[in-house]
């Protein structure tokens, strides 16, 4: 590789230098207390997942760039420069890790691998070594809302579609999917699949509540991908309608990543204060069934029911509490992991890892440790908000017959309501 | 029309989730040739916009999308 | 040996100082001056007042609970050594003034068996945190993240440990006689006492002073900056 472009890729880490960054680069002991958190270190001991071990290949090229010490005795740090080698162990580390902070919880400095892993992607990408195909699902999403035009009448005619659900079960003809209404209070943002709709409409129906559905789903995998701007301009899409409708908050559904990056991320990024709140859609449901604004059946679920706390919505979103109340509202036997809450394992499919084909094996190898978890509770039915952790722990199920079924909270939610319209199951998937 | 053409292959997506049915069609167009096409059905609604949205984006092309009998039904030709 | 004791116990001692603290001081003023993230990166739970964020970043770096969760045995280590240290940094405060108060309290022989206690105990701890570390990183993923830095590090505090120890348990030379030495370079008029010329003990010290010479200077420059940025790292997982 050219000299010229490993000067260039270096300053990408200067781009996106910060104070946090550079001390996370400059204190480091390299204790590796951080090895026995991050389960896919756990589960392959393969060294390249060592989370110290993925932070030190951006080290290793802040060292030989950005201090003397190791411009001048590289070999001390063994600093090196950014070439095809270095790229090409980068980019296994960095994009198999799913963000879930583990890690971070227990170092004694709070490093967190996972921040220093986003430079590492923004250095791959400015190479050229992205991944694809987080990079094209990215470009996708920014794709639909650049030609709005183009797709709007298809995506409405698929909320047509829930909405006839909607009225079956509800009962009432005039249950509705409102799109696009001005002053309403509550922006739902989904994803695009009816199953993340159909419930949130059945509830928002029954307790009344004045909302309306984003154009645009709420998973960013610009954010997954690496890329800073593409991410915010995924969020952007309906942040925009948001202030343009006037809502009072944005509600994100059951995703994990996709409520960090509104409730955390976006403001940063956008360098503007939100004009509304941003909150996640179990905190909005469990105010529902603690104000009595929608009722569920205290013995909706007798089989023993366990919950898994997406990294996003847990440690990393602060929502802890509400998913626990809203299942033990309904279910009479649950049971929680251990360890959870903020020590909770990482099930291993986060990060868009679910989207990379290749990683497919590696992926259901790094969930064995949540697979023990869930099996040790001797629960019947998991519970857990974030699609990427659902699709992973269904993975889990088949690859190592957990006999388990798993849930979204508001499909429990939407079975255990007692509803004025059909009684049959509705399970949007079928 | 979708039924009368031969696709070089054919992908069952129904039951899967958005953004899978997206992400199984891109996983999949390598494999067939330059030209050539993939035959999915999808149940997922929101695969209507998806799925044209990521063809578009990666430069391929859609050659169909239709709703039968609830299901929704693509083909998918390989531009590069 | 007086030549050796000059450049190891007398100029080295003022350059050790003098690019400890100007390194120190300007590794804190780059991070200071770095721009801070605008993207929170704490992490849940948070406490929810200002106050409870200090304490907890104290606790966090201070104690390091969930590093000893997962860790316990390095836990213990890491805390032992890092405890020692402090107590043997404080004890060396007696070479700029004797703690009268403690003399006062304990009697001179009360006092010469306490620092004999205190700072054996500081010194073995030390030593065998050191070897646990050595040993530590010679096997495994341990030694795959070492770099040669970790091992220099480790070498030097070997080399001051293993001296500043050779001083306290063969070492015949006491305390008063150190202090005349360390006094007069406090007032820039070094001088090193007879006492220590005469005695082969004065090769322990410098060696001892050497090793820590190089210390201090390397300091600055290595991962030990975490001595501060541990706690600024802390207060981020809260933030
Ligand atoms: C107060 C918060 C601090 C914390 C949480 C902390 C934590 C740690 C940890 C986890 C190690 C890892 C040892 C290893 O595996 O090599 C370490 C090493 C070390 N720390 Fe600290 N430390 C702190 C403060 C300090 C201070 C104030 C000093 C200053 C003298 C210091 C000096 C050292 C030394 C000399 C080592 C051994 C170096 C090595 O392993 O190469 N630390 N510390
Ligand atoms: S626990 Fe923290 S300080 Fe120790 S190696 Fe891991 S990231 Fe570095
Ligand atoms: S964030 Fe999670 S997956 Fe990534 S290195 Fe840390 S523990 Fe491992």
């Amino acid at each position: 590789m050219e000299t010229q472009q490993m000067t260039t890729l270096a300053g990408v880490l200067d781009k996106k230098m910060n104070r946090q960054l550079k001390q996370y680069l400059d204190i480091c002991a390299r204790c590796a207390i951080c090895k026995d958190a991050c389960h896919q270190y756990v589960a392959t001991q393969d060294f390249k997942y060592l989370p110290a071990r993925r932070a030190e290949l951006i080290r290793q090229i802040y060292k030989k760039y950005f201090t003397k010490t190791g411009e001048f005795v590289p070999a001390l740090y063994e600093a090196r420069d950014p070439d095809e080698n270095l790229l090409d162990e980068l980019y296994e580390s960095a994009y198999a890790c799913t963000g879930c902070r583990r890690c971070m919880y227990y170092c004694p400095f709070s490093i967190d691998t996972a921040w220093i892993l986003s430079v590492a992607k923004a250095i791959l990408i400015a190479a050229g070594k992205g991944n694809e195909m987080l990079g094209q699902l990215a470009d996708a999403a920014l794709f639909k809302s650049d030609n709005f035009e183009m797709f709007k009448d298809v995506i409405v005619d698929g909320f047509k579609d829930i909405e006839l659900q909607v009225k079956e079960l509800t009962g009432d003809p005039d249950a509705e999917i409102p799109v696009d209404k001005q002053g309403a209070d509550i922006l739902y943002v989904a994803l695009a699949g009816a199953h993340s709709i159909l419930p949130a409409a059945v509830i928002f129906h029954e307790a009344k509540a004045s909302w309306t559905l984003s154009y645009f789903e709420a998973a960013n995998y610009g954010y997954f991908f690496g890329d800073a701007v593409k991410a915010r301009q995924i969020a952007d899409r309906f942040m925009d309608e948001a202030k343009r409708l006037g809502v009072k908050e944005v509600v994100i559904t059951e995703c994990g990543h996709a409520y960090r990056v509104a409730e955390i991320f976006h403001e940063a990024w956008s360098g503007e204060k939100h004009s509304f709140k941003v909150r996640h859609i179990l905190e909005v449901i469990d105010e529902y069934i603690t104000d009595g604004r929608i009722t569920v059946r205290p013995d909706a679920i007798t089989e023993p029911v366990t919950y898994h706390d997406p990294c996003q919505v847990g440690r990393n979103g602060g929502i802890f509490e509400q998913p626990r109340n809203i299942v033990c509202a309904l279910a009479s036997d649950f049971r929680d992991m251990t360890p959870n809450r903020e020590q909770q394992w990482c099930c291993g499919g986060g990060g868009g890892l679910v989207a990379i084909s290749e990683m497919d094996e590696f992926r259901l190898k790094s969930g064995t440790i949540k697979a023990e978890q869930i099996k040790a509770t001797g629960a019947r039915i998991i519970a857990s908000p974030c699609e990427n952790c659902r699709l992973q722990m269904e993975g889990l199920n088949d690859s190592m017959e957990l006999g388990i079924e798993v849930k979204a909270i508001m499909d429990l939610v939407l079975e255990a309501m007692p509803l004025a319209g059909s009684s049959a199951k509705v399970t949007p998937t079928d | 029309m979708s039924e009368e053409m031969k696709a070089d292959l054919d992908l069952d997506l129904k039951g899967l989730l958005c953004p899978m049915p997206m992400v199984k069609v891109s996983q999949n167009i390598a494999s067939v040739p330059v030209g050539g096409t993939i035959r999915a059905v999808a149940t997922d609604p929101g695969s209507m916009a998806d799925i044209p949205a990521w063809a578009k984006s990666t430069g391929n092309e859609v050659i169909s999308a239709e709703k039968v009998d609830g299901e929704f039904v693509f083909m998918v030709k390989r531009l590069k | 040996m007086e030549t050796f004791l000059y450049i190891t116990a007398v100029y080295g001692v003022y350059l050790g100082i003098g690019v400890f603290v100007i390194g120190m001081a300007w590794r804190t003023y780059q991070w200071a001056t770095t721009p801070k993230s605008p993207v929170r990166l704490g992490m849940f739970p948070k406490p929810k007042t200002g106050a409870a964020r200090v304490l907890k970043m104290l606790k966090d770096t201070l104690i390091a609970p969930q590093s000893a969760r997962i860790e316990p045995l390095m836990w213990a280590f890491a805390f032992a050594f890092h405890v020692a240290a402090l107590g043997a940094f404080v004890g060396h405060g007696r070479l700029i003034h004797e703690f009268t108060p403690l003399v006062n309290w304990l009697g001179e022989d009360g006092m010469a068996t306490f620092a004999a206690w205190s700072g054996g105990t500081a010194g073995i701890l030390m030593l065998a945190a050191v070897v646990f570390w050595i040993a530590r990183r010679t096997f495994g993923p341990f030694k795959q993240l070492s770099v040669p830095e970790d091992y220099l590090l480790l070498a030097l505090l070997f080399g001051v440990i293993i001296m500043g120890d050779h001083m306290r348990f063969v070492g015949t030379i006491h305390a008063a006689t150190y202090r005349e030495w360390f006094q007069s370079l406090l007032v820039f008029k070094p001088e090193i006492p007879d006492d220590i010329l005469r005695s082969t003990t004065g090769w322990s010290l410098g060696a001892h002073m050497l090793f820590t010479d190089l210390f201090l200077i390397y300091f600055p420059f290595s991962k030990l900056v975490h001595a501060i940025g541990a706690f600024s790292a802390n207060l981020v997982r809260s933030e």
